[in-house]
């Protein structure tokens, strides 16, 4: 009995060896994929949808699988000036997150060397349910938004080389890399996919007007006067529950001269196109003052008041334009009321959005 | 009794160490053909020569070049019957570059009647998102403002042309609709060589003939379109000449 208890000992050695072995050379004839040798060691993160909110129109992380290390990766690079050329302009710097990521009190944005931007920082939320980005919807991807602000002459003016060089220096960087993506390599792929993690991931659905639908609040009397005018004269564009259809109109605005901005048919080439532009959500919009795509208008009365006895004709204006709204000087205070609901103040303090 | 069972275990293990051993050799595969791609971008039949070389277009324009590149991608080989799609097949053949002017890849030994590519990066990569390798951004071709990719380019100078300093600068790109200037190019190979056989290489040198550019079917004048960088009629014009640019030089058999 102790023989073979001893002899047993023995070969379980050997078996345990034998086992080793095969699992090396199991390993072994995945060479190919090295990936598969490294434990998973990232943390998914689930994008949740708000109730009652239509499914995003497409799934800006289908490729792009949503971590809590890609995205704080994404959060540090939002925040590092060291993506523009003389390491002054952030994303962050144009895109403040108590002006709900738009530039607060500009009409344009500064850039490099003391230069304009050529159009009104729109606020960044709700960006999956968007199928294009920026103002004309020249940008078919979040992933690859992030090049045109970086590369711009008058904007952050850098090119993707020299910041990965950057990158590539700082320890932190080469760390926060491997752990998003378990591999070292620091390349545009990965820095561009993690800018879209953390700029993707803002979700603004927790206003008045979101508890007030969710039965946990409830209007004033100007407010809810307000909302039955948004519903008959803006809905149809701010569509609910985003505040816009995603479509591109030409809302009467006269032309710039000195911009000559013509807006999506720059894109499109279409001249059916001309002077339209994205509507833009109406969520927080009491923050992201001032407004239009050049930042022409500095109040939300003023805004009113354009559609009121503003709009200018032309060949492209918004058929649902084409007669003024008709409303009261007090019934424009309270559709104003009704907007400044859609402040989401949970959304522009929320710390994981923050500088970190 | 339980050496017997230990014994059993243990022959167990060894024949899937054995299969194991013997799976990883098989990935090596022995029935394929290795083909090499090589371009060459001429005029007149010499290999160009960027910045000091000075051309003459059939307008007699006088040009240089400073810049010349073009994405290669999707390449197959074709028969009555099949399609073998070379894996992951993006290139960026950069003339500044001597490494990008070739690739190889390998296929099933058969017969092949035809070698097949788009100029250009098909309509989906455009769409999807940061990509890497010949199709990273930092490779300058890749618009950001108008998300798309820069399909050919070519930039230079030439008297004809009265913008500053005298430059023209096609960047010739878009991928859907009418401005598409995606082309596909089919190059028929030489009878001789339709059969690819195991461990042999064939090494395909095309000849990319830059002057086709400016003529057939559409007249380009440096002097008329010194600078086309936007998607629209004169990209697409210029597409559909240089869709005529490549043919096979000769064909290597080792």
């Amino acid at each position: 009995m102790r023989r073979g208890i001893r002899m047993k000992k023995g070969q379980i050695t050997i078996l345990i060896f034998l086992f080793v072995a095969t699992f090396t050379l199991l390993l072994g004839a995945g060479k190919k994929d090295r990936a598969d040798l490294y434990i998973n060691a990232t943390t998914p993160l689930k994008f949740e949808i708000p109730a009652g909110w239509p499914k995003p129109s497409s799934n800006i992380f289908a490729s792009n699988p949503l971590t809590e290390e890609g995205f704080q990766l994404g959060r540090k690079l939002f925040y590092d000036g060291r993506l523009s050329k003389d390491g002054n302009f952030a994303c962050a710097s144009c895109h403040q997150q108590f002006a709900a990521f738009s530039t607060y009190d500009h009409d344009l944005s500064h850039g490099f060397h003391d230069q304009f931007t050529t159009r009104n920082a729109l606020p960044l939320f709700n960006l999956a349910w968007k199928r294009l980005y920026h103002w004309d919807g020249g940008v078919n991807h979040i992933e690859v938004q992030a090049l045109s602000p970086m590369t711009a002459p008058n904007e952050m003016a850098e090119n993707v080389d020299s910041v990965l060089l950057k990158l590539r220096k700082d320890t932190s960087y080469v760390r926060m890399f491997r752990e998003a993506y378990e591999s070292p390599l620091i390349n545009s792929q990965g820095m561009l996919k993690a800018i879209a993690q953390f700029v993707g991931s803002m979700v603004s659905a927790n206003s008045k007007y979101d508890k007030v639908k969710r039965g946990e609040d409830s209007f004033n009397n100007a407010e809810a006067h307000g909302y039955e005018l948004f519903k008959a004269h803006c809905a149809n564009c701010h569509k609910e529950p985003l505040f816009t259809d995603e479509s591109y109109r030409n809302n009467g605005l006269a032309l710039n001269d000195y911009l000559k901005d013509y807006g999506r048919m720059r894109i499109t080439g279409d001249p059916a196109d001309s002077l339209k532009f994205i509507v833009p959500s109406l969520r927080n919009v009491s923050v992201t003052f001032p407004y239009m795509h050049d930042g022409r208008l500095y109040s939300l009365y003023k805004v009113v008041d354009h559609y009121r006895k503003g709009i200018v004709q032309s060949a492209t204006l918004d058929s649902s334009l084409q007669k003024p709204f008709n409303i009261t000087d007090v019934e424009r205070d309270e559709l104003v009321y009704f907007l400044h609901t859609l402040k989401d103040t949970s959304f522009l303090k929320n710390k994981r959005f923050s500088q970190p | 009794m339980i050496n017997f069972k230990i014994n059993k275990t243990l022959i167990v293990l060894i024949t899937f160490l054995i299969f194991f051993i013997s799976f990883n050799e098989a990935k090596i595969d022995t029935d394929e053909a290795s083909i090499k791609i090589i371009f060459i971008n001429t005029i007149n039949n010499s290999r160009i020569v960027l910045n000091d070389s000075i051309y003459t277009n059939p307008f007699n324009e006088k040009y240089s070049i400073s810049k010349l590149r073009y994405y290669i991608s999707n390449v197959c080989l074709e028969n009555a019957s099949d399609t073998f799609k070379e894996h992951d097949s993006y290139h960026l053949i950069d003339e500044s570059k001597e490494a990008s002017q070739s690739f190889s890849f390998s296929v099933p030994e058969g017969r092949y009647n035809s070698l097949q590519f788009l100029i250009g990066v098909d309509s989906l990569h455009n769409v999807s998102g940061a990509q890497t390798d010949a199709l990273d951004p930092a490779n300058d071709m890749f618009w950001t403002w108008n998300s798309g990719y820069v399909m050919a380019k070519m930039e230079g100078n030439s008297p004809a042309s009265k913008v500053v300093n005298n430059k023209y600068e096609f960047h010739i790109g878009g991928f859907s609709g009418q401005s598409s200037v995606l082309k596909e190019v089919v190059v028929n190979f030489p009878p001789a060589t339709e059969v690819f056989k195991a461990k042999n290489t064939y090494t395909f040198i095309i000849d990319a003939d830059i002057n086709t550019w400016w003529q057939n079917p559409h007249d380009i004048k440096i002097a008329d379109h010194p600078v086309i960088t936007t998607p629209g009629i004169n990209a697409k014009n210029i597409s559909d000449n240089y869709a005529n640019m490549f043919h096979i030089e000769k064909v290597i058999t080792e």
